[in-house]
């Protein structure tokens, strides 16, 4: 088979994978040396796909021959799906090229389990270090662990790679048992726990190698089975602490080709998987706790955002004062983000903060407005119920389209 | 009123303003021209001689703001920065704050530079010339951008670290950038050559890129507002794959797909593996 048309398979392939993400990775430079790349820690996306997505890597699989039955993966077994495979070398060549025109600042290698585990693993490893030691490849590289792959291995593609990741996909434990018989929470937990140990034992050495630089990562398959928001962002919450995960990924259930009855045949639920973002960009960036966003619920509301859906049954907090809150306090008012609190705190050294200020901040005070006291503005509506206040602030549902999907 | 070009060199500007300042002369009272268009009412008079009496002093950080707005091309392109500095230097650091009607443009300006420089990092795309050519024009890649900023000099930079000895030209319908391994070579007026190659280069390998983007988008998901946001129409023409994405975005909204994979690949045979082959899980039960 001609390496365009693998490419074309392999890439159909993994595109169900979320992340593309080509940040916090330490500087490299290549400048005046042999081979090619550089990372600096900020990610760059080359291009979008008309979905919204950012290109920021090639991301292909190996092969997409698969000894699993996964029900949600397209490439599962049982699946009727043309197959391909690259050699380790066609890879390099396409990652190369690739980088050399400026249309990616890396590569994100996932494979199917062909003859075993290791093997697998052992396989990725190898293209890992075909680009690292062979081309002094210096851009960004992500690999894909096989959860029941040897530990050493694992060791080995986290000197070589920026990111490894495991992926935890499905919620719940009795729904991987389910829909992924082959796959255990168990195996896939210790393959988390051998990454985020490599970790922890070059952390805060200086001259140790690198191991996994730009951190680990994980992905959760949302809405292939009925697990609520509340299962996923604990799970995502103990994630974070118990692995230092830099970041989990929500993936909307795509549906796939071919699908077999255990999995739903519906659009994917991108609001839903928004909201979830949201959530958890809450959790790790501002400090809100998972029980905090879903109170008495187990779902995200998805008619507004989850930081103005805290604000509004937490009312006893605002209004709160901008020339006197504490920045912590301030970064849970719905529409004044992380950037303008530092700003606000900037402003607010010099002189009084003013309504119009917030203006000029680009705040989104149709949201702030009823939760801040200025040195010239207090809110009329302090007092207005809170399940009036989400009614007028609710953003507007598109109409689901039934004749696409119904 | 006072009357001044400075060829759109920072440098320069910043000589200027410095002598202005010490002068005490008021901002209304200085006008930076651009083009051929001048203030009408601008009698050109003479910048004043010497250092003046009054010494300003400014935060350090604030010359490196000015500096970055300054490539920003818009109205009041020099105006705006010296109004910046007399006020601050006066004693009003509000106008360097983004909560200031003054500072708040000055910090858009800003931004606007710095993501103009992420787009030129994100978006070039360099073509390859093939080896003979290559060797004649002592080059390896080329590219072609339009940058809506003067970004390119301060920008360019980053790909020397990315492509290590690899030699390298950027070609504007203004400025060009070539780099030979080791130096770089500006020019403020691209050679017309230099635009020549980056515009004619030969890609016969280009099909790889387009057939990867085909099938990295997933049309289930299909969102072109999302798309246009982050990828501005303007960057499409100079990309290979911008005349793909109204054709995808086509296919998709028919709604002839429900699910994610590519036409391309669902009109392929396909091919299921028997569990028997399944010795990896043997191992596992």
């Amino acid at each position: 088979m001609q390496l365009i048309a693998k490419l074309g398979i392999l890439a159909d392939a993994a595109k169900y994978d979320a992340s593309c993400a080509s940040s916090g990775a330490p500087k490299r430079s290549s400048k005046g040396r042999d081979g090619l790349g550089a990372t600096n820690g900020m990610g760059i996306c080359h291009s979008y796909t008309p979905d919204g997505r950012c290109v920021s890597l090639l991301k292909v699989l190996l092969t997409n021959f698969c000894l699993y039955d996964c029900q949600y993966c397209v490439n599962r077994r049982s699946s009727n799906v043309p197959r391909a495979r690259f050699s380790p070398e066609e890879v390099v060549r396409l990652t190369l090229d690739f980088y050399r025109r400026n249309c990616i600042s890396g590569l994100f290698l996932s494979s199917g389990i062909i003859r075993s585990a290791d093997y697998t693993m052992e396989q990725l490893v190898r293209v890992a270090r075909l680009l690292r030691e062979e081309h002094d490849f210096r851009g960004y590289i992500h690999l894909k662990t096989i959860p029941d792959a040897d530990p050493l291995l694992i060791e080995e593609a986290g000197r070589l790679a920026d990111r490894l990741s495991v992926n935890i996909e499905l919620p719940s434990d009795a729904s991987l048992r389910r829909l992924a018989p082959e796959k255990q929470l168990g195996t896939i937990r210790q393959a988390m726990g051998t990454i985020h140990r490599g970790q922890q034992a070059v952390a805060g050495e200086a001259r140790a190698p690198r191991f996994t630089p730009a951190g680990q990562s994980t992905q959760m398959i949302v809405g292939a089975d009925a697990s609520d928001d509340r299962t996923i962002l604990r799970n995502a919450e103990s994630l974070y602490q118990g692995y230092g995960l830099k970041r989990v990924y929500y993936s909307a259930f795509s549906p796939i080709p071919d699908s077999p009855d255990s999995v739903p045949l519906a659009a994917p639920p991108l609001l839903r998987e928004h909201r979830l973002y949201q959530a958890d960009f809450l959790m790790r960036g501002y400090g809100y706790k998972a029980g905090e966003l879903l109170g008495e619920v187990g779902n995200l509301a998805l008619d507004i955002d989850p930081k103005l859906a805290w604000a509004l049954s937490n009312r006893e907090v605002f209004p709160v004062d901008i020339n006197r809150a504490e920045p912590a306090l301030l970064a849970r008012v719905p529409g004044i983000g992380l950037r303008s609190v530092q700003r606000l705190v900037a402003l607010r050294r010099e002189r009084r903060v003013r309504y119009d200020d917030l203006i000029q901040l680009r705040c989104v005070l149709d949201k702030a407005r009823p939760f801040i006291v200025t040195s010239d503005y207090r809110p009329a509506l302090a007092e207005v119920r809170s399940g009036l206040l989400r009614a007028r602030m609710r953003e507007p549902q598109a109409p689901v389209q039934m004749g696409l999907w119904g | 009123m006072i009357a001044l070009d400075c060829d759109d060199h920072f440098a320069t500007w910043r000589d200027q303003a410095r002598v202005l300042l010490g002068h005490g002369i008021d901002p209304v009272e200085v006008n930076w021209g651009q083009g051929p268009i001048q203030d009408l009412l601008a009698m050109p008079g003479a910048l004043p001689q010497g250092a003046g009496p009054f010494k300003a002093r400014v935060p350090a950080e604030l010359l490196g703001q000015l500096q970055l707005a300054g490539r920003y091309r818009g109205e009041q392109r020099w105006n705006l920065l010296y109004e910046v500095l007399w006020r601050v230097a006066h004693g009003d650091r509000t106008a360097m704050l983004a909560g200031d009607r003054l500072g708040s443009e000055l910090q858009r300006r800003i931004k606007q530079v710095t993501r103009e420089a992420h787009h030129l990092h994100a978006f070039v795309r360099f073509v390859p010339l093939p080896p003979a050519l290559a060797e004649r024009l002592q080059l390896d890649l080329v590219a072609f951008h339009e940058p809506a900023h003067d970004i390119l000099e301060s920008a360019s930079g980053h790909f020397a670290e990315r492509l290590g000895r690899q030699r390298w030209l950027i070609a504007t319908s203004r400025d060009g950038i070539r780099y030979d391994g080791a130096q770089f070579d500006y020019r403020r007026q691209c050679p017309e050559a230099w635009r020549q190659w980056a515009r004619q280069a030969d890609d016969p390998d280009a099909e790889l890129w387009l057939t990867y983007y085909r099938h990295t988008f997933n049309p289930a998901r299909v969102n072109p507002d999302a798309l246009r946001l982050h990828m501005p129409g303007r960057f499409w023409r100079h990309l290979p794959e911008g005349p793909l994405i109204p054709r995808l975005v086509g296919l998709a909204r028919q709604g002839k797909q429900r699910d994610g994979q590519a036409q391309e690949v669902a009109e392929q045979g396909g091919k299921t593996i028997r569990p028997a082959d399944s010795s990896a899980r043997r191992q596992r039960q």
